[in-house]
């Protein structure tokens, strides 16, 4: 093992936080006002959001992936290792999505 | 043969021209903001994420998965990027083609009215009339004639700009589009980022690295980076504000988020806290209309910091355009400022802003409020730490005055041409701070203010010790402001007395050598009144109309006031006292 699985760790925390950003992203994208372009504009507005809203959700839901197995791979290796037996309720803490 | 009459043709309706070009820009800055938050993910999956040192299948398998959401991240950034600059260009085109309607509709009326009189000239005039009358006609046809090119011109300019906006929308709708045209596009905010000067530059050094971007680049780090260059002396006024937005939309839509989620967590919520107050000082800037020219008064947000000194933030906001002003004004706020009073302050200077245009003959205005340093303002009773007794000694000041000294010498490098006239207005504690920035630190402005000063510094004995020209050394105290009243009076020199407390001399004070303006409330109390401490900046005042004339520079208008004495057979006396004060008009109305 080349990193410590709190390193892996504090790194799937990092692509929740990226995942949770992107939402965010993605909101401020489909709500952004169409209503001050004039009207042959503001329909090719609209369905640019909105197709850019799944876009960012998709990228989000990447991020989400990423750390999802993150937290998969380091859940395994402290198995295999015996780590979880041994360091118990602090690494699976560590493990856990916090938000 | 008699002469033929031919009348001139009704001149075509101009057609209607329904946009808005700030709504359009409000959807350029919510696509740029989003924008940021995309290319942050890119950085991520390249950088810290990327565990390069972790090897094995497994490693293997996290590395061959993040690669391409890195690629894809760092081409939507880009793509976004693009539609956003369009959409602004847009809105500036709405902007142009509504004026110029504005004026083809004023046309086609004089028009109008010029057919329908010749019209009624024509019918029953006697033929000996007639050649004249038929030049006139011929005269009018002519002024059609070119009314309908200029409509046609019009109406052309307005399908190509609504055919080019579509464009823009349609070629980077699908992520195959995105690919192609941006997919491993190297981002030139990356390049300038590389070149970036270190934290010890000057703000001369930043200017000239600024210099040397391209607007290509420049354009890219306000998008992609907004935090390296938003509060970086020395980078102009325009590129920091535009850059602090980008960072402000991008984190009220982040925070806000995470609210709504029920996971933001205590320290988010008071940055977030300080986003709303940031946000909420630009709009009331806006709302307010310029005396000179009736329209909105622009905004920028020149320093955006809300997780600054714990969590007090740090913002900056002026009313007027920092790059061109002709006079800008800094004012220093003193105890109880944190980043959540920027709406109050914002009012502050927006007063200010419209009294000092309100001063005849003056130019263009920009006027700042400037939270950048840790004031004292918390108290342990609120749950805030203790840093309001900070308030009894002179180190948040001198801190502060560092800084405010950083700010004021990058206002200075980031302009180009005439220089502009400079006056830095410290407040209450925010006087002591500015009092600080120019004995420590040497501050270039033309005026220096202090108001309801409670002491301008333990070392700034006379104006002399500022190193501004004394005759540019101003005080402003209301008789009945108990907080003026704090400072040191003559013999008695309060931090000597009690072992480093208090915070410097009066500046109202005779031997300190200032000139004292009139800042009484035509309303004052009988007696002292710490309500009256706050009235510096109100409408109509003594005090705002005099600030107005030194930010002007109209130093003949300024209305003197007796300096307080302190004589040795009594305590301190202010001829302010009795005077009856006078109501001044300070802003222009229609």
């Amino acid at each position: 093992m080349d990193v410590p699985l709190s390193e892996l760790a504090t790194t799937a925390h990092v692509w929740d936080e990226q995942h949770l950003d992107l939402q965010a992203a993605a909101d401020q994208v489909v709500e952004a006002p169409t209503s001050g372009f004039t009207a042959a504009v503001a329909g090719a507005a609209e369905r640019f959001t909105t197709t850019w809203g799944r876009h960012l959700t998709d990228l989000a839901a990447s991020a989400e992936s990423h750390a999802d197995g993150l937290r998969e791979t380091a859940a395994d290796l402290a198995c295999t290792d015996g780590l979880v037996a041994e360091g118990g309720l602090a690494l699976t803490l560590q493990l856990r999505e916090i938000r | 043969m008699g002469v033929v009459i031919t009348l001139p043709p009704e001149p075509r309706p101009v057609p209607p021209l329904d946009a808005d070009p700030g709504r359009a820009r409000a959807f350029a800055a919510d696509l740029l903001a989003a924008s940021a938050q995309v290319d942050d993910l890119g950085e991520l999956a390249a950088g810290r994420a990327r565990l390069g040192s972790w090897t094995g299948a497994a490693a293997s398998a996290y590395h061959d998965a993040i690669r391409p959401t890195g690629r894809t991240a760092d081409a939507m950034s880009l793509a976004l990027r693009g539609v956003a600059r369009r959409a602004d260009q847009h809105a500036d085109a709405l902007e142009g083609l509504l004026d110029r309607r504005e004026r083809l509709v004023g046309e086609r009326d004089q028009l109008s009215a010029a057919v329908a009189g010749l019209r009624s000239r024509v019918d029953g005039a006697p033929a000996e009339q007639a050649p004249e009358l038929e030049a006139a006609c011929q005269d009018c046809a002519g002024r059609v004639r070119t009314y309908e090119a200029d409509l046609d011109r019009w109406s052309t300019d307005l399908i190509s700009e609504e055919e080019a906006m579509r464009e823009a929308f349609a070629r980077v709708l699908t992520l195959e589009q995105v690919e192609r045209r941006y997919g491993g596009v190297p981002d030139p905010a990356d390049e300038a980022l590389d070149s970036l000067p270190g934290a010890g530059a000057t703000p001369a050094d930043v200017r000239t690295w600024w210099d040397g971007l391209t607007h290509e680049q420049q354009l890219a780090l306000i998008a992609a980076s907004p935090g390296s260059i938003g509060n970086r002396d020395g980078i102009p006024p325009w590129a920091r504000a535009a850059a602090n937005t980008v960072a402000l939309d991008r984190d009220l839509a982040d925070w806000e988020h995470l609210d709504d989620l029920g996971v933001i967590t205590d320290d988010e919520r008071q940055w977030l806290g300080n986003a709303r107050a940031a946000q909420e000082a630009i709009d009331a800037i806006e709302e307010r209309t310029d005396p000179v020219t009736r329209a909105p008064v622009p905004a920028q947000l020149y320093l955006y910091d809300p997780a600054a000194f714990g969590g007090d933030g740090a913002v900056a906001v002026a009313a007027g355009r920092l790059d061109t002003a002709d006079d800008i004004a800094v004012t220093v706020p003193g105890f109880g400022t944190d980043g959540q009073s920027a709406d109050f302050q914002a009012a502050r200077v927006a007063d200010l802003y419209e009294a000092t245009r309100s001063v005849d003959g003056v130019g263009d205005v920009a006027t700042m409020f400037w939270i950048g340093y840790d004031a004292p303002d918390n108290v342990p009773w609120e749950g805030e730490g203790w840093d309001g007794g900070g308030v009894a000694g002179e180190e948040m000041a001198a801190a502060g005055g560092e800084r405010l000294a950083d700010l004021l010498d990058g206002l200075r490098a980031s302009r180009d041409g005439e220089p502009a006239h400079l006056t830095a207005i410290g407040h209450s504690y925010g006087s002591t701070t500015t009092g600080h920035a120019a004995h420590d630190h040497g501050v270039p402005v033309d005026d220096l203010v202090f108001v309801g000063s409670p002491g301008v510094g333990g070392d700034t004995d006379h104006v002399s010790d500022t190193g501004v020209d004394p005759d540019h050394v101003w005080a402003g105290a209301n008789s009945r402001d108990p907080i003026a009243d704090l400072s040191n009076h003559g013999w008695l020199h309060l931090e000597s007395a009690l072992g480093g407390t208090g915070l410097g001399d009066d500046p109202a004070e005779d031997d300190f050598g200032a000139q004292r303006f009139r800042a009484e409330s035509t309303d004052r109390p009988v007696f002292l009144d710490v309500g009256e401490h706050s009235r510096y900046f109100e409408h109509d005042s003594e005090s705002l109309y005099n600030l107005s004339q030194i930010v002007a520079g109209n130093y003949d208008a300024v209305l003197e006031a007796g300096p307080v004495t302190d004589p040795w057979w009594s305590g301190p006396q202010d001829p302010e006292w009795g005077r009856d004060p006078a109501r001044h008009d300070t802003l222009d109305e229609p």
